[in-house]
């Protein structure tokens, strides 16, 4: 009973030491835990809910993108410690980037380790991608979602025409856009499978987007 | 006698740029006077077409003028005009003015600014650069200037007289005020200390920085600030009707309210401070989700306020007239997707809907969100200048 208690404690701090980002707390506490003999699953899942806690409170503005960020860090810390830095080979194929001429990939990094955070199995192609590599890498990578990103107007011109040829050479991966300047409508009318206005809605709206792609439903 | 010193410099600061064939400070101008004048140009606006002037001015004051003024940000995408490739845009004042003032004539609107790119000031402190040939110049990230958190204290004060970039944006202002004269109104514009230092760190990094070492963060906001200061200033002296500051982090895009007050807000209060010193108009643009326009207000108390997104703290726009209407002149808001690849009539339309929600008692210039697109189709710029028009 003792012991289920100090397991629950370590778990719950671990998940407080996630979402308040501290680095030297999350490390002392996941080296308790595995001393402890605390389960691997169950260290992830504890990680995976302090992240979830500040995915919640981000939805609704409590918190900000540096938390987000830190946050990350501390939960792939975590998952790199009980995985011993080996690479998944489960998981979800997916293929990430940023299109061609575009240098901007903040907003792609955090989603690229969000998904990795959540299990997908991720191809980050990088940022200033040339289209061809995007079609290449999903069908190398039998990826089941492209996520692709843009941050100007002048790049995500891109985007559209990296769609199309996907859909054509790939019809059964799930595309899904984001970026400042792109919006539902024109996601909508590129062909793609989703959009993702930010880094909160992502992992619901790829889901969504699998989802639809596999059942055959038009977006 | 320092106060008839006063009134006579006061006197000297309107009339000489009068003379000399341009608009005066308005901040030297008594505010009785320019609601005088605002009244008037309103009544007036209800018989006769006020000149673009009038009509901005009046707009400032917050009195409803024959119709709205319209910004079309024509900035990067006035180069196709003016047959100027990027490259030159950026970096030739000459070049740079000329497209910016054939977007003025063959499109239109009261105002705009030579907003020619983010990393201005960046290049300035020696950020390497990339000037592709049809896109926006930018750092080369690879390669930034804050490689880790030691750097941030090493960053040297640059003189403004040996800033190639920023001089030539002061030579771009000199220009245009030049050639505009009483015609419309030319703001300046500079990045943020934090927008500036994102672009020599990147702003994944810079976002931890900001939590893990604020301080030195803030030390390098000091020595960009200490350049920011006399930079502006030089601005207002080409004869501008005042600065734009962008402070994107000043929203849910970038830090948190709280974090915003206590790494920027200083910095930005002081460059603010020393525009308004000097008798100019401080105009902050914020395309960021959820600005936080009572932060900003708070630090830099503006007069203009543009924008992208709807504020943190309002859900419509109503809700933002309401709240903030009477404390800043709103200006916005057309998006950049619609702007890409909507018809000009959709984009006509929106516009009407936006006039319809916030021009009413003044106080709204109707413009694109951002930048207007660099690469796209101009005829949407035109619907905006005619939506202003037509149902403003």
């Amino acid at each position: 009973m003792k012991e289920l208690r100090g397991k629950g404690v370590l778990l719950n701090n671990l998940e407080e030491a996630v979402w308040k980002h501290s680095n030297k707390i999350t490390g002392e506490t996941l080296d308790e835990a595995l001393n402890a003999g605390i389960a691997p699953d169950d260290i992830r899942h504890a990680l995976l809910q302090g992240f979830e806690h500040v995915r919640r409170r981000l939805m609704s503005n409590e918190v900000s993108i540096p938390d987000m960020l830190l946050c990350i860090d501390r939960v792939t810390e975590g998952l790199n410690s009980i995985s011993g830095g080996k690479a998944t080979e489960e998981g979800i194929p997916l293929v990430i980037g940023v299109v061609e001429g575009d240098p901007h990939d903040l907003g792609k990094n955090i989603i690229a380790r969000i998904y990795k955070t959540y299990g997908y199995r991720v191809f980050d192609l990088g940022r200033d991608v040339p289209g061809k590599l995007f079609v290449k890498g999903v069908q190398e990578n039998k990826a089941n979602v492209l996520a692709l990103s843009a941050m100007m107007s002048t790049t995500m011109v891109e985007m559209r025409e990296i769609i199309q040829e996907v859909k054509v050479k790939s019809p059964g991966t799930a595309i899904i856009v984001g970026g400042a300047p792109v919006d539902e409508t024109l996601a909508r009318s590129w062909g793609a499978d989703g959009y993702a206005e930010t880094a909160v809605t992502v992992l619901e709206e790829t889901q969504a987007a699998i989802g639809r792609v596999r059942e055959g439903i038009p977006w | 006698m320092d106060r008839k010193k006063e009134t006579f410099g006061a006197a000297g600061g309107i009339l000489k740029p009068i003379f000399e064939g341009h608009m005066p400070p308005m901040g030297l101008i008594p505010g009785s006077l320019l609601d005088g004048l605002a009244r008037f140009s309103s009544f007036r606006g209800h018989l006769l077409r006020l000149t673009n002037i009038e009509r901005l001015v009046t707009t400032l004051r917050h009195r409803e003028p024959d119709h709205i003024p319209c910004c079309p940000m024509l900035y990067g995408a006035s180069r196709r005009l003016a047959g100027v490739s990027y490259p030159d845009f950026a970096l030739k004042p000459d070049a740079t003015a000329e497209s910016l003032l054939a977007g003025f004539e063959l499109i239109g609107g009261e105002t705009f600014a030579p907003a020619i790119d983010l990393s201005i000031e960046a290049a300035d402190f020696g950020q390497q650069m990339v000037y592709p040939d049809n896109s926006t110049p930018h750092p080369d990230y690879a390669h930034p200037l804050v490689k880790d958190v030691s750097d941030y204290r090493r960053l040297k004060r640059i003189e403004l007289k040996e800033a190639h970039r920023m001089q030539a944006m002061l030579e771009t202002c000199r220009i245009l005020v030049r050639r505009i004269g009483f015609k419309g109104a030319v703001s300046g514009f500079a990045f943020s200390p934090l927008g500036v230092l994102s672009m020599m760190r990147g702003a994944e990094h810079l976002f931890r920085d900001c939590v893990n070492y604020p301080s030195e963060v803030m030390a390098a906001l000091q020595t960009i600030t200490d350049v920011l200061i006399p930079y502006v200033e030089a601005q207002c002296d080409t004869g501008v009707i005042g600065v734009t500051l962008d402070t994107l982090f000043a929203s849910w895009s970038g830090l948190s309210k709280e974090l915003w007050e206590k790494i920027e807000g200083p910095f930005v209060k002081e460059i603010a401070g020393a525009i308004r010193r000097k008798g100019y108009i401080v105009a902050v643009h914020n395309c960021g989700h959820g600005p936080y326009f009572d932060s900003q207000i708070q630090f830099m108390e503006p007069s203009v306020i543009t924008f992208a997104e709807l504020p943190d703290d309002c859900s419509t726009p109503k809700e933002l007239k309401r709240r903030y209407g009477d404390q800043v002149v709103l200006m916005g808001y057309v998006s950049t997707p619609l702007l890409s690849y909507g018809t000009p009539y959709e984009v006509m339309q929106e516009c009407s809907k936006q006039i319809e929600d916030l021009a009413d008692g003044g106080g709204f210039i109707l413009a694109p969100g951002c930048e207007f697109p660099p690469n796209g189709p101009l005829e949407n710029a035109m619907a905006i200048v005619k939506a202003a028009q037509l149902y403003g």
